[in-house]
């Protein structure tokens, strides 16, 4: 569409609070939003899980973690929703079990979560304007993927009889260090680079759902 | 040939005549199995029908060449989980001890257990993946009447990826007409200029959400208000008829699964001490 | 004929926007008519068709003044997807409308958006089929046939809901000129046959031309000139100025007329131009003989 956005500044607390008289409904744009994160999920998800394995779709580079926590932090429970689904597909495609999949989801859903929460929470700038955004990334990348680090090889890996005991650590530092590196890596340069533009579109999320 | 999620299958393949709601059953169901037997052989067998039926459907058997690797590193993981990381169990019965690493007996046992259910549970993905279209999957759900808002994002998705992938294909020749090759170069290297790709890669789709929803729109789909209560008439469903030979299949593939359980829990089948594959293996060793 | 769009002093702004997508805008639009909508890219065109099937302002978030009213009715007093049934659609890129699997989903999925049953669906799709040419393509995937091919799909499955209003948005500006032919052959059939009331928004106008009714011109946002379509096409030299650039048998008409050699109307097709050229050089002719 032309011309549909300029250079007017919003502050952190605009981006994320309805302005006097504004409107806004969960519509036809949410569903296809949810699809194509889910698609986009699966492409990279399985580039990294196909590139980096570890083994059960654990990877040292998990490139489908950018999917997950950016995609949440703009569009919200759509975004949550999308990561939980996603790694679904891309685990199969790199030749995970079903049920392995099925079982990851709460850690999927939380690494989602956080930083989407963490920003709405402490009204940060999804174009990380002060350090203060950056920090609040960082801390939600690192404790959500720690979640899922700890959930996913002592609950899943541990209740399929895939790993002993001895070999849980590995697996734990394998997908924190996996998601983390790779958040690091993508979530800065995504959000920094994209961020201005999508907050000005009608697919941006600034509750949960809306 | 018909394309199907992993590939292709001859015009005039058999599996034509299943309704694609079995093999999404077939999915569902069989891939439980393994999680219910211990014995390697069982589970072996399990991987031989899949792959018997693979055969038999015609779906060209290279496509295993893909997860060939898959499933040797995803073997060569679990063994070293069982061995190296296995630490020191003096109540084990020690095999050997390279390099200082003791090596178990039940350490290797419960490794090739564990690779025997994943083997089986690989085999069902790839067989589904291989035989199925996307609209099989849709013809599935849609026949088992799950929301049309679940199926369309379910095939929607299916459809972005296929477009992601296009996408990627563009922005990496527009990388390489401005010089740059990959080859040879360092995984840091490969790594920093990946990101290159997923800004543009995350910016197309975004404005595909857009043009997506519009034409959503244009063509009277809504997902709130009273136009989206109408009743959909489905028509794809006209083109698929389950037979008497659907409702078998579902029949065996529910029975056997019963059977498992029954025989696993009530009479103490398929376990470890039955296993004629662990029990020779034990006295190989 | 009756007025099926009224365009009453509309303006539209995107939010965030420092200018009007459209300005003031003024026009009716009569049941059957053919209108081809030109102007320079940024013009507003696409706003215009976004606004006569509901896209604006449901999807997009800005201010507005003025109204649309389609048959009668305001355009945002219809209930969510009831325009749709009135007001069909069809975008510039083909490919970014395909929503199904095979090309058969593609066409049905819009009827079943509008609860028809079976056998309806089943009645129009032969229908549409045949109109379109495609019962060749009907079980492939929509995005892996030829450009010129979606594009019919495209329209067929706006067709298939049969709304009275269709809206094309540059349709054949993805097309090779064979494909584009087609696309026009088919806006032909149903101006003869169904007498839908037709807008095409185009940058090329050969194919338009001949077709339409009448022709408005939107520039910077605003309705600039509106017409019958030889007497807009009379409005040449503005027409150029503007950056827009009428069919070649038109230009060279205009050009004689520019030398003084001709002075009737411009003709719209070449079968009419060749007429028109016999008619000029017949006393030549006489003269050499």
């Amino acid at each position: 569409m032309e011309n549909q956005l300029n250079q007017e500044e919003l502050t952190a607390e605009q981006i994320w609070e309805l302005q006097p008289g504004e409107k806004r409904s969960v519509g036809v744009i949410h569903i296809v939003l949810l699809a194509l994160l889910i698609g986009i999920g699966f492409v990279v998800g399985a580039f990294g899980s196909i590139s980096f394995p570890l083994g059960f779709g654990v990877n040292f580079f998990w490139t489908g973690i950018a999917v997950q926590q950016v995609g949440a932090i703009w569009f919200g429970a759509w975004g949550v929703l999308a990561a939980s689904i996603f790694p679904f597909f891309s685990n199969a495609i790199s030749g995970t079990p079903f049920y392995v999949s099925l079982a990851y989801i709460p850690a999927n859903a939380v690494q989602a979560f956080l930083p989407a929460w963490a920003f709405r929470y402490y009204k940060a700038d999804p174009r990380l304007k002060s350090t203060r955004d950056y920090l609040i990334l960082l801390a939600a990348m690192i404790v959500s993927s720690a979640f899922g680090a700890l959930y996913s090889p002592l609950v899943v890996l541990k209740g399929f009889g895939l790993l002993t005991a001895e070999s849980v650590p590995l697996f734990i530092w394998g997908w924190f260090g996996g998601n983390v590196v790779a958040g690091i890596v993508f979530n800065f340069i995504l959000l920094k680079a994209l961020s201005g533009v999508v907050i000005r579109t009608p697919s941006f999320v600034k509750k949960w759902w809306a | 040939m018909h394309k199907t999620l992993l590939g292709y299958v001859p015009d005039q393949s058999p599996i034509y005549a299943i309704h694609p709601f079995v093999k999404v059953y077939f999915l569902l169901i069989v891939s439980l199995f393994p999680l219910f037997i211990t014995a390697p052989e069982w589970n072996f067998f399990i991987m031989l029908f899949t792959l018997a039926l693979m055969w038999y459907s015609r779906v060209d058997v290279k496509i295993l060449r893909i997860y060939a690797p898959m499933a040797i590193s995803m073997g060569f993981i679990i063994l070293l989980s069982y061995t190296v990381l296995g630490g020191v169990h003096p109540e084990y019965r020690l095999l050997t001890k390279p390099l200082g690493i003791p090596i178990y007996w039940e350490r290797i046992r419960d490794a090739t257990v564990v690779y025997f259910r994943i083997l089986p549970m690989i085999a069902t993905m790839v067989f589904f993946l291989s035989t199925s279209r996307e609209r099989d999957v849709i013809v599935a759900m849609r026949s088992v009447k799950i929301p049309f808002v679940i199926t369309y994002v379910f095939a929607m998705a299916l459809r972005s990826a296929g477009m992601v992938l296009e996408d990627f294909g563009i922005v990496r020749q527009a990388e390489q007409a401005r010089g740059f090759d990959p080859a040879g170069k360092s995984l840091a290297y490969k790594i920093r200029k990946y990101i290159m790709y997923m800004v543009p890669l995350f910016a197309l789709s975004l404005r595909r959400t857009e043009e997506f929803t519009n034409a959503l729109i244009a063509r009277g789909y809504a997902f709130t208000g009273k136009a989206s209560k109408v009743k959909r008439a489905d028509y794809v469903l006209t083109h698929y008829t389950f037979r008497a030979l659907d409702g078998v299949l579902v029949g065996i593939i529910t029975i056997t699964f019963i059977a498992i359980l029954v025989l696993r829990y009530g009479f103490g089948y398929f376990g470890l001490d039955d296993s004629w594959f662990i029990i020779w293996a034990q006295s190989a060793l | 004929m009756s007025a099926v769009i009224e365009i009453k002093d509309y303006t539209w702004r995107y939010l965030y926007s420092p200018n009007p997508a459209l300005e003031n805008i003024n026009l009716t639009v009569h049941q059957g008519e053919f209108i081809g909508i030109i102007g320079p890219n940024g013009s507003g065109k696409t706003t215009l068709a976004y606004s006569l099937n509901g896209l604006i302002p449901g999807q997009y978030h800005g201010i507005k003044q003025g109204g649309i009213k389609v048959l009668g009715k305001d355009v945002e007093s219809y209930p969510t997807g009831a325009l749709q049934k009135s007001v069909g659609v069809v975008f510039s890129d083909p490919e970014a409308q395909f929503t199904t699997m095979t090309v058969e989903d593609e066409l049905v999925f819009g009827m079943e958006n509008l609860g028809m049953s079976i056998p309806e669906i089943r009645e129009r799709l032969e229908w549409v089929v045949e109109l379109t040419d495609l019962s060749p393509l009907m079980l492939k995937p929509p995005y892996e046939i030829s450009g010129g091919q979606k594009q019919r799909v495209a329209l067929a499955a706006v067709l298939a809901m049969r709304p009275p209003i269709m809206v094309l948005d540059e349709p054949t500006s993805m097309l090779d000129p064979i494909s584009r032919r087609r696309i026009f052959e088919v806006l032909a059939k149903l101006k003869r046959e169904q007498r839908n009331t037709i807008i095409v928004i185009e940058h090329s106008l050969e194919n338009l031309v001949p077709l339409a009714d009448r022709m408005v011109l939107l520039h910077n946002s605003h309705l600039l000139l509106e017409g019958e379509t030889r007497q807009f096409f009379e409005q040449m030299d503005l027409l150029l100025e503007k950056g827009l650039f009428p069919p070649g048998i038109m230009q060279f008409f205009h050009y004689l007329k520019q030398q003084g050699r001709y002075d009737g109307y411009l003709p719209v097709t070449v079968a009419e131009a060749a007429e028109k050229l016999t008619s000029l050089l017949e006393p030549a002719q006489e003269g050499k003989q």
